[in-house]
């Protein structure tokens, strides 16, 4: 068949199946629905963009948080060592100012 | 070549609109129904860019596809062609200046009254100057089968033309 001559009833059909040209608005409404199909792409992104800053945020301020508690509590358990230092070494004074004041009141 | 090109998905779509909108339009005899097949088709043509090879499968790809989409719409609904060529001439007519002369019209119209297998054959040897292993390829069906209907089809359209159009015949 591919090599058979076209007689005259496939001439008149070859040129009546001409391509037709295709409407104006098809180019154009395709473009549309292109640019409205990747638009939703485009701000799920955005919107994962945006949650992860959240996250960040919200993971820096918590890790921030927990930093200056354990900032205080150190702060607070050195504060409790140095003045059970002081009432320590304010009993071993007392003790000595005892013991001086008995050996002088012997000496005497 | 070929492995130089890039696929441009506006330069696809200014080149083969006219090729997809008319296989639809053969296909459904609807404007209205061949426009949305053939936005349809250009939409996934963008989701398949990546794949496409080189100009050549982009052009086989997208005959594929139209007709492919052009029956599926076809069975959707479920109307004969012969029925929505009418609804094209009352309704949604072309612009004059891209009328066929009335023997074409006819022709076309007749086109549309055969059955889907020989009338996707016809359109893609007669349209798209496709030889049987070509339309073979793009129907996904055997050589012989397009073969087949593409010499019933057009005894069929023959035999019609001579009823309808025996002006036509008597001046050939």
């Amino acid at each position: 068949m591919e090599h058979e001559e076209l007689d005259g009833f496939e001439r008149e059909l070859k040129q009546a199946l001409e391509r037709r040209p295709a409407p104006p608005s098809l180019k154009r409404r395709v473009m549309e629905r292109r640019a409205q199909r990747r638009q939703p792409q485009s701000m799920i992104w955005m919107r994962l963009a945006a949650t992860l800053l959240i996250v960040a945020i919200l993971g820096g301020g918590l890790r921030w948080g927990l930093q200056q508690r354990e900032e205080r509590r150190q702060g607070e358990e050195a504060r409790r060592q140095v003045m059970t230092a002081l009432r320590i070494t304010g009993h071993a004074l007392n003790q000595v100012s005892t013991k001086l004041a008995a050996h002088d009141r012997a000496g005497e | 070549m070929a492995l130089d090109w890039q696929p441009d998905f506006e330069r696809l779509l200014d080149e083969h609109q006219s090729m997809v909108f008319s296989l639809a339009l053969r296909m459904t005899g609807d404007r209205g129904l061949a426009e949305e097949i053939a936005q349809d088709v250009f939409l996934e043509l963008d989701g398949h860019m990546g794949r496409m090879k080189s100009p050549e499968h982009a052009r086989f790809w997208l005959r594929q596809v139209a007709m492919s989409r052009s029956t599926d719409a076809l069975r959707r609904r479920k109307v004969r062609g012969m029925d929505l060529w009418v609804e094209l001439e009352d309704g949604h007519a072309a612009r004059a200046e891209e009328r066929p002369s009335p023997v074409g019209a006819r022709l076309e119209h007749l086109l549309t009254t055969l059955p889907e297998t020989q009338r996707a054959a016809l359109i893609l040897r007669y349209q798209e100057d496709m030889l049987p292993d070509e339309i073979a390829a793009a129907l996904d069906a055997p050589v012989a089968t397009v073969k087949s209907h593409l010499q019933r089809g057009l005894k069929l359209l023959r035999a019609k033309a001579t009823n309808h159009l025996r002006e036509f015949i008597r001046g050939a």
